[in-house]
């Protein structure tokens, strides 16, 4: 029979080993929020910070997707922002040019289905879904051509839904921005 | 200690438990809704409460830029994949007297040889948009561009509707036993070219993109060639220049026989 000593062990022990474990737990929440925060920052993930909506069937007719928006356009500020939208079986503009080592924002919905958005050698993937605009901060670090294939399967073309996206030099585009107030690189 | 009960403010592990999961809730909903926002330059917040919205995912409509504005017209025509495709006999009626003003070039039966596009079992989507941009000037042609001038709304669905109840006719270079060019089976893929039946209806239907069986072939060429030059622009948000541009003049004629030849 246990005296009312060992009880009193057993309770303190319990106790002990209740406040590590719910330290341990403690500590793995924690982490993980932080791990969360860390990586949004530093853009290893790329959550949206906000939510917009835009009338897939109207793009054409009104606000900032209509034909002649389309394409990178300069900012007062320097950074340069990038529109275009994804349709059955492309993307306009088909070749998007950037500026290497410059803020960029790319602003994009679909006019149908929901596309995939990827350009290849970067982190940049994210998918384009009708009724909502993907806005996404990138940096391009050197000049170079990458591809921009639909990686989000949007019907029985879809494998032929390529786009080009190519940065050139800062130099060369603000030349090119001169000129002409949405820039792209179709030929 | 048995007795003592669990759910109670008197028993300080429940105390400690609760109160350290609501600090958690508490300081990862400031991280979240508030700190992270506002430390994202980019996104140009207003203040807290914006931060806080923003981050809930409360929806705005995007801001309406006015950006850059076209010279040249645009189609308005807003193309669903339900647009007119109910029958209507009284719509097909009506389409039958006013089609009697189009039978010069485009055939009593919807079919000619005048290298004008047929018209017999069109979908109606796409000869409503084709008249509709013939009227606004988004697409121009000497000789249509006066016809659909003169046309109302519900003329131009009910000459659609009409074309789209005639039964389609081969034509005369009808051959179906000529090979599909590569273009046609598998499009181009590197070069942003899907399968033409993707859209053009052998395979699926894009809204607003015309079958092409049994058109003239001069009549493809000339269209491809207008696309790929920004002649014709009339396609919504350059859904067909973008693949027209990126075709050789090679596979430009090859396509144009190869749908003359369907039925
Ligand atoms: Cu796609």
């Amino acid at each position: 029979m246990a005296t009312e000593t060992d009880h009193g062990l057993g309770e303190a022990v319990a106790a002990r080993i209740e406040r590590r474990w719910a330290t341990l737990s403690l500590v793995i929440v924690a982490f993980l929020v932080g791990m969360a925060a860390y990586i949004g920052i530093h853009q290893a993930t790329m959550p949206q910070g906000r939510v917009e909506t835009a009338d897939p069937k109207t793009l054409h007719l009104s606000g900032e997707f209509i034909e002649s928006n389309l394409g990178s356009e300069m900012q007062p500020d320097g950074s340069v922002t990038v529109r275009a939208i994804g349709q059955q079986y492309s993307f306009t503009p088909q070749c998007v040019v950037v500026p290497a080592e410059t803020p960029i924002t790319f602003r994009a919905t679909s006019a149908d289905v929901v596309h995939g958005f990827l350009i290849e050698g970067t982190n940049i993937n994210t998918m384009l879904v009708p009724g909502y605009v993907t806005d996404l901060p990138v940096r391009f670090k050197a000049p170079g051509d990458h591809v921009m294939p639909c990686q989000e399967f949007c019907g029985i073309g879809h494998q032929g839904m390529w786009g080009k996206v190519k940065v050139v030099d800062k130099a060369a585009f603000r030349d090119m921005a001169a000129a002409k107030r949405r820039l792209t690189c179709v030929d | 200690m048995s007795d003592q009960p669990l759910f109670s403010l008197r028993n300080p592990w429940f105390g400690t438990s609760v109160g350290i999961t609501a600090a958690i809730a508490v300081l990862s909903a400031i991280a979240g809704l508030i700190w992270l926002p506002l430390a994202q330059p980019n996104l140009k917040l207003a203040g807290v409460w914006d931060a806080i919205c923003s981050a809930a995912g409360v929806p705005r409509a995007a801001v309406p830029e006015a950006g850059v504005k076209p010279d040249f017209k645009t189609s308005n025509v807003v193309m669903t994949s339900e647009m007119l495709t109910r029958v209507n006999q009284v719509s097909i009626g009506r389409g039958a007297t006013l089609a009697q003003r189009c039978a010069i070039c485009h055939g009593p039966q919807g079919v000619s040889d005048a290298h004008s596009p047929n018209l017999a079992g069109q979908f109606a989507a796409v000869t409503y948009k084709e008249l509709n941009d013939f009227k606004t000037g988004a697409r121009v042609s000497v000789v249509m561009s006066p016809f659909a001038a003169a046309m109302s709304d519900q003329d131009m669905k009910d000459v659609a509707a009409y074309y789209a109840y005639l039964p389609r006719v081969p034509s005369n270079s009808l051959d179906t036993g000529r090979p599909a060019p590569a273009v046609v089976v598998t499009g181009a893929p590197m070069r942003n070219i899907p399968p033409c039946g993707s859209c053009h209806g052998d395979i699926d239907n894009k809204a607003g993109s015309p079958w092409l069986g049994g058109q003239s072939a001069v009549y493809i060429k000339a269209q491809l060639e207008a696309f790929a030059s920004g002649a014709r622009r009339n396609d919504i948000s350059q859904q067909m220049r973008n693949i027209a541009r990126q075709m050789t003049a090679e596979e430009i004629d090859q396509v144009a026989h190869y749908y003359e030849a369907q039925p």
